[in-house]
């Protein structure tokens, strides 16, 4: 199947360095510490953060940090075939786990000992490279809550088809079989955090894909960045003196 | 302009407008007034580097640089440089006056909520015992807390401070402080909530007590004597001991007849809706600005159901806005 | 039409007033019709009318414990105190409903989709169709299934399983005013219409409900979300081909540019009468949910009949109070069902324009 035209447009129009549309929404569920909706294209994620509070369970606390859970779900009409098991499977689990593991390394958890953060992300559709979306989500979440953090994480997904690399797939190109690359980067620190890949890849061709990964990365940090500081001048205009 | 945090209010077309213009013109003020510098997560602070800044609260150091963690806005205190974020959990100071709820009966000390990153405690030797005399707290003193506070009640207190091992620890010594009654709990954003020599009002006019508690918990409910511990006698503390809330053995015609009268229920449901509509507008809550909105609503002949429409919070905002530049203008 | 009901319960009632109120403690719950089944009821003998009452369901807690507020002894008074005065902790009338906001095709990948707000409780749902085989024993109707999920973004508690009581409470409670029995009569959404070759296709259609934000009422909430979503469904035309034997599997052509709209005429909302003390409120929070005795919610279609009718809540009800409430639910859907339309088709447009 021809997934790059030979004009140089992919199956929606795009070309292949461009990204799907983002849009980024803060404050979605008003009971959370800080909460964000999160779209790239077709694939829209919510995320909610509760914290920095009490340990509910007493043997987890940890004395001179704070701990971070996370947990991933997807709504049964999220997928195009209706999934049987919202969270609980397999690929929920690691997804869970990936996210954890991002934002604990930027979030600065020696200021918040004895507490804990809990990030929900809810998947409302899912059209390739939810990962990238929740962990984009996530930033904006934690930002929103008011929690220190080192870095803005962004994350994005590039992949290899046609002997074209491409960026942000969705989920038709992701289901092609081809190498899916997922990068989060720290992006004042210019640094790794997140790196997945499946598939086969020539290793000349994974850096011109990894790179093109950080590219996208980058350009939603910019955009991340602009949501939130137009987020805090409205707060502060608002307050007033 | 997006719709950052909307309202969750179905607004018509022209309320949509006149509420967007009420909302540019505070933007206009508040950008003559100062110009307070936003900043996001790892954005770099302009910092003078030969004075030899401190680095305050929200602010780490990068390769010499003074870098923001938080999204906030940048203050400056002669040497020091901190960035105060704005929706954030609240953070303690010693001597805030805070509501909180009690969430465990502990050996010797009660554990409030009170939307800080830890449970708060308040010890048995930081409250007063109810038979007032000042003596050391035995171990029947300890059986008989739940006496004093239970699980879920709602206390006012004060900061006492940090302990050597993190925690923060609260005292209710004074009359003013103590379980709260008949009333509601408001939740709103701490950084709305500024710190002031007031915290408690008495709103003679309606007999309301208004707590309006540092963490961002607000307290409305009957104005309630500050009771002298004192001066008690045997009969005093038995007819109290009726009248207190012990309502699963009352039955259901007793209850009625403890219930808070009609005129001041309205008073306070009319001054929690004034709260909450300030609040999802996101202006900051003070005595002054709440009881004019009281008073605003009170004129209108608004049901006090529909303080929390749409029309009425556009009306809102439009006031804000002539009030704050009518401050303005007498700062001038 | 409530008239073959009114004989039975008061056949009931008579046998009530021997006992203790104590014993009806355990709850009701009947799906009914209109005039058959209330005719059923009238043929069978008085003990075993009276054994009706013995279908146990869920207690009080899964509806509430997944967003329990732990409230002092005196907030609770307090709140009990507003609801016998009439006046409630925001200002609300025992009978107003909080302001509601609907807005269709949220989930633009779904068949139709729709999310409603009632103050802070958030809902979406969404309806998928797929084609299927339908039973065997009701050939000529279509499949609806109905699925709640609670998200761990509305409270914490919700996180791992913590929400499957709930959700699994909500996605029954749910089924029963809507789908009606399990004969497929009496079902508030018409099933015939979903056919497309008798006995061999039909449309399957999964209704997936998603709470976003809990703050009290779900079932309300989630009834209208329901209703909103189906008037935004659009069913794409199949076309049979003819020529196909009486084993064989038709060759189907599904559209993609032609789409039929779901008929929800016949749609009931759901109303939530919750009772503390002695007085019924509408639309509770829940801090207010915390404080109920028991509660009912009864789904109503626009001719006034009763779709469906479930009772949570240990508390014991005496059958005219039940009747009271039924006939106040009912009063309270038609402005429901009155304001809910106009905010669906405020939505819609609104969806068309953008």
């Amino acid at each position: 199947m021809e997934y790059v035209s030979p004009e140089g447009l992919r199956l929606d129009g795009r070309r292949p360095m461009e990204m799907r549309q983002i849009r980024a929404e803060i404050g979605a569920v008003s009971n959370a510490d800080g909460s964000a909706v999160f779209e790239m294209g077709n694939t829209k994620v919510i995320a909610a953060v509760y914290g920095p509070r009490e340990v509910q369970n007493r043997s987890q606390q940890i004395n001179d940090q704070a701990l971070v859970r996370c947990e991933y779900s997807m709504a049964n009409f999220s997928t195009g075939d209706r999934m049987r098991k919202p969270k609980g499977d397999r690929r929920s689990t690691e997804i869970s786990l990936v996210i954890r593991q991002t934002m604990e390394a930027c979030i600065l958890t020696h200021l918040m000992p004895r507490s804990q953060i809990d990030i929900f992300v809810q998947v409302l559709q899912a059209d390739g490279g939810t990962r990238s979306a929740c962990i984009n989500a996530a930033t904006l979440a934690l930002a929103d809550a008011g929690i220190p953090m080192r870095d803005i994480v962004t994350s994005c997904s590039a992949g290899f088809l046609n002997s074209t690399p491409l960026l942000d797939l969705n989920y038709v190109e992701d289901s092609a079989g081809g190498p899916d690359v997922t990068v989060g980067i720290l992006t004042k620190l210019d640094k790794v955090t997140l790196l997945q890949m499946d598939s086969k890849l020539p290793m000349d061709i994974f850096e011109n894909v990894m790179q093109l990964a950080i590219e996208g990365c980058k350009a939603i940090a910019n955009y991340i960045r602009e949501v939130m500081l137009e987020n805090t001048k409205e707060l502060e205009y608002r307050r007033g003196i | 302009m997006r719709e950052l945090r909307d309202l969750q209010l179905p607004l018509n077309q022209t309320q949509k407008i006149r509420l967007r213009r009420a909302l540019q013109q505070l933007q206009d003020l508040a950008s003559k007034a100062s110009s307070s510098a936003s900043v996001t997560v790892a954005d770099t602070i302009p910092v003078n580097h030969e004075d030899g800044v401190l680095k305050g609260h929200g602010t780490s150091e990068l390769d010499g640089e003074v870098v923001a963690t938080l999204c906030g806005v940048v203050e400056r205190v002669n040497k020091l440089v901190y960035v105060r974020a704005l929706r954030a959990r609240y953070k303690p100071e010693t001597g805030d006056i805070i509501v909180g709820r009690v969430t465990e009966v502990a050996q010797k000390r009660w554990r409030l909520e009170i939307n800080f990153s830890q449970d708060a405690i308040l010890m048995l030797s930081s409250m007063n015992l109810p038979d007032g005399i000042q003596r050391r707290r035995t171990a029947v003193d300890e059986l008989n807390m739940r006496s004093i506070f239970e699980e879920s009640d709602v206390i006012c207190a004060e900061v006492r401070g940090f302990q050597h091992d993190g925690s923060l620890h609260l005292q209710a010594r004074s009359q003013k402080y103590g379980k709260l009654e008949r009333g509601q709990l408001l939740t709103v954003p701490p950084y709305l909530v500024k710190r002031r020599k007031q915290h408690f009002h008495h709103v003679e006019k309606f007999a309301v007590d208004l707590i309006l508690g540092c963490n961002g918990f607000i307290w409305v409910g009957e104005h309630v004597e500050a009771r002298d511990n004192m001066v008690e006698d045997q009969d005093n503390k038995s007819e109290q001991q009726n009248s207190k809330l012990n309502t699963r053995s009352l039955r259901l015609e007793e209850q009625e007849s403890t219930y808070t009268p009609v005129e001041t229920r309205q008073s306070i449901c009319r001054i929690a809706n004034a709260v909450r509509v300030l609040s999802s507008l996101g202006f900051s809550l003070n005595v002054e600005v709440i009881m004019g909105t009281v008073e605003q609503s009170i004129s209108l002949n608004l049901d006090i159901h529909e303080m929390l429409g749409a029309e009425f919070c556009v009306q809102i905002a439009e006031r804000e806005v002539e009030r704050r530049s009518s401050l303005t203008k007498k700062r001038r | 039409m409530l008239s073959g009901f009114n004989v039975i319960l008061s056949t009931i009632s008579f046998s009530i007033e021997t006992e203790e109120a104590e014993s009806l403690k355990q709850q009701v719950s009947f799906t009914t019709t209109t005039i058959p089944t209330a005719l059923l009821f009238s043929g069978i003998p008085f003990e075993k009318a009276c054994q009706l009452r013995v279908k146990g369901e869920g207690g009080l807690s899964a509806a509430t414990a997944g967003t329990m507020v732990g409230l002092s002894l005196g907030e609770k008074h307090f709140i009990r105190g507003g609801i016998a005065q009439d006046l409630r902790t925001d200002g609300r009338k025992r009978l107003t409903y909080r302001p509601i906001s609907v807005e269709t095709g949220v989930i633009p990948q779904a068949n139709g989709s729709a999310r409603v707000r009632m103050g802070t409780t958030d809902v979406i749902a969404s309806v998928k169709a797929e084609l299927g085989k339908p039973d065997l024993l009701q050939s000529d109707k279509g499949r609806v299934i109905i699925n709640v999920d609670c998200s761990p973004t509305a409270a914490p508690i919700f996180e791992g399983r913590g929400g499957e009581e709930l959700s699994t409470e909500l996605s029954v409670a749910l089924q029963r005013c809507l789908l009606g029995s399990k004969s497929g009569t009496g079902a508030g959404i018409n099933r015939s219409s979903l056919m497309v070759v008798e006995g061999k296709l039909c449309w399957d259609l999964y209704i997936d409900g998603l709470v976003v934000s809990s703050d009290g009422n779900l079932l309300d909430a989630l009834g209208a979300a329901i209703k909103a979503a189906l008037s935004n469904t659009g069913i794409p035309k199949v076309h049979v081909a003819t020529a196909a034997s009486a084993d064989e599997q038709p060759e189907v052509d599904i559209s993609d540019e032609e789409f039929l709209q779901f008929d929800t005429s016949g749609i009931p909302v759901i109303v939530t009468l919750t009772k503390v003390g002695r007085h019924y409120i509408v639309d509770a929070t829940s801090e207010e949910e915390s404080q109920m005795s028991s509660a009912i919610s009864v789904s109503v279609n626009r001719n006034g009949h009763i779709c469906g009718l479930t009772k949570r809540g240990g508390a014991g009800l005496d059958p005219s109070v039940i009747l009271d409430m039924i006939s106040v639910s009912k009063h309270v859907s038609e402005q429901l069902m009155n304001k809910l339309d106009s905010e669906i088709s405020a939505a819609e447009a609104d969806e068309t324009e953008s």
